[in-house]
């Protein structure tokens, strides 16, 4: 009954979370195992499916002189595939695939509401929507990382231990970001596919420190760092100059964990008022 | 438990939703009606948690209703259309259940009792996208029910169901306001809330115009004339008397019915009785046509605007 004067407590008991703990942690768990299979189980996975499989097959037609290690092939297949492809367009393409859609798909869909109004904290949502993305992306790019080393013989073989760490922090980098767009955009995928395909190839290859700002420069300094013992050596120092593996792994875990913070602050902290 | 709007104003940039709205809705069904606009849904999403109040404050029991805490008492039925499509109804509401904190078995219980609550069981394993626009209502209801929560908000639950349906969760909100749930009830249609509550809010341009139950709103509205519709088989005689009664604004032949309005209801009735008995008028019906809410709406809204 709506009344001016204050109307006796009702008779109804709050449900108890006695063990809110336990029942916090229940909750959590749904919801990452529900982002997980939603994501897994999407269109999305489908769709990645096609870079993928395209790259496969660029390796196998290049070959790289598969069973001989011929000099200059190690350089050919760093520079050609892992800097120009793989990590220039694969790994943002599997990233935005997921990490934008683990939050903007319910987002667009409007079903996040039904995932506010539930007696779990913003921050802990958002937490679970990025702990379903990062394995789900991390598996996918680590898994077809090793299948392309496979196929480029002897020399991705040794590539592949030189650039898992690279490939690690790019994808945790890109998985944040692209979390943070989605809690801050509302068509989240498209900016994303924007920022990732042109932004970061603009802004990487701009001289001077301006190329400090993106994902793909300090990704790109690791590998020219770690992979210059096997002949792979970094372009015109006249407009690219790479900071040291070391820094650049700094750089982009700081990138990832800034990501993070921001987007847990945001998602904590914002009204979404096109749900409804 | 209540739910509790203490001088709450909500600022969309410039513009305002709600203005200075202060109400405690208790136990039982309370009715929110307002034209679009009004700032029927910044209540609720007010209420739900999903806006903060730019000044003021919603409390849900003790707890703020934007905080996690407000929402374990919490069930909300928004009126969107967008659910997990690929889902069955029951698979549904037990997610909602699970992220509700409960085991898997309670869930399970649970769903089964908020299915059956709206009459769902048989149904609840089709895929919600091939479900009627009543069905997902059903469901909508159903994800509310499932913690079981002393305060429930439902969003415009009777758009998109059948007579037969209205009727079922007309009865299913009263058994729950019996069961000392608070229930607020928004619609647009004034006639669904009237038919469930005696207990209303009205809002009109952010601001509560008018609470309470239909007939004190209505006297409330002094100013306005009060109509009333008598059918004798002498109308034009008892037109003649009618108006020689000071309270009498003005009578309306309207074939063997008379239309009555006056602004003292309470005096009128009782000479109307007087001349009925002195002159052996014969009544057959007698019936005061704007204490329903749509009329008290127009006047509020005539007032507020």
């Amino acid at each position: 009954m709506a009344s001016a004067t204050p109307t006796p407590a009702a008779a109804t008991v709050a449900p108890q979370f006695g063990a809110g703990g336990v029942r916090l942690f229940r909750a959590w768990t749904t919801l990452l195992m529900l982002s997980f299979n939603r994501l897994f189980w999407s269109m999305n996975t489908l769709m990645v499916l096609f870079p993928l499989v395209g790259c496969a097959l660029f390796l196998v037609w290049r070959r790289y002189d598969r069973w001989t290690f011929a000099e200059g092939s190690f350089r050919a297949f760093s520079e050609e595939f892992m800097i120009f492809l793989f990590t220039s367009f694969v790994v943002p393409v599997c990233a935005l695939a997921y990490a934008t859609t683990s939050v903007g798909g319910d987002r667009e869909d409007r079903t996040l509401l039904f995932l506010l109004v539930r007696p779990v904290p913003r921050w802990l949502i958002l937490l679970a929507k990025l702990l379903a993305t990062l394995p789900l992306v991390l598996g996918l790019v680590l898994t077809s990382f090793w299948v392309y080393c496979r196929l480029a013989g002897p020399i991705g073989e040794k590539a592949f231990w030189i650039y898992l760490t690279p490939v690690f922090y790019m994808t945790l980098a890109y998985v944040s970001l692209f979390h943070l767009f989605a809690v801050t955009f509302r068509h989240s995928t498209i900016v994303a596919l924007i920022y990732s395909l042109f932004m970061e190839f603009l802004l990487g290859n701009m001289p001077g420190l301006v190329k400090r700002i993106a994902v793909n420069f300090y990704g790109r300094s690791m590998m020219y760092d770690l992979g210059g013992a096997e002949g792979l050596r970094s372009p015109d120092p006249e407009w690219f100059v790479p900071v040291s593996a070391w820094g650049a792994g700094c750089s982009l875990l700081g990138i990832s964990a800034g990501a993070i913070v921001l987007t847990l602050l945001i998602f904590s902290l914002r009204e979404y008022r096109d749900l409804t | 438990m209540l739910l509790v709007f203490d001088r709450v104003t909500k600022f969309y940039g410039p513009v305002i939703g709600v203005n200075n709205i202060s109400c405690r809705i208790g136990p039982g069904i309370t009715g929110l009606f307002g034209a679009n606009g009004a700032g029927k849904s910044t209540m609720m999403k007010l209420a739900s948690g999903q806006l903060r109040p730019s000044q003021g404050e919603v409390r849900v029991g003790e707890d703020r209703a934007w905080s996690s805490a407000a929402k374990r008492n919490l069930g909300f039925s928004p009126d969107i259309n967008s659910f997990y499509e690929e889902m069955t109804g029951r698979e549904f509401v037990y997610v909602m259940a699970r992220l509700c904190g409960h085991t898997r078995r309670d869930a399970r219980r649970l769903t089964e009792i908020a299915l059956e609550e709206v009459d769902m069981v048989d149904r609840g394993d089709r895929r919600i996208g091939g479900c009627s626009h009543g069905m997902r209502q059903r469901i909508k209801l159903a994800q509310a029910l499932v913690n079981d929560p002393p305060v429930l908000l439902l969003d415009e639950p009777m758009t998109g169901i059948d007579p037969g349906g209205r009727r079922d969760i007309g009865r299913l909100l009263v058994r729950m306001a019996e069961r000392g749930k608070t229930i607020l009830v928004s619609s647009h249609i004034l006639n669904e809330v009237e038919s469930l509550t005696d207990s209303i809010l009205m809002i009109a341009a952010g601001r509560i115009v008018a609470s309470g139950t239909l007939s004190e709103v209505r006297n409330l509205l002094d100013d306005q004339p009060f109509t009333v519709e008598i059918t004798t088989d002498r109308a034009r005689e008892m037109a003649a008397r009618l108006i020689g009664i000071p309270e009498v604004l003005s009578v309306e032949l309207r074939g063997e019915s008379l239309i009555v309005r006056t602004l003292s209801p309470g005096s009128f009735f009782g000479r109307c009785a007087d001349l009925v008995l002195s002159e052996q008028f014969v009544v057959h019906r007698l019936q005061t046509l704007d204490t329903g809410a749509d009329a008290v709406f127009g006047y509020l809204q005539q007032g507020s605007a």
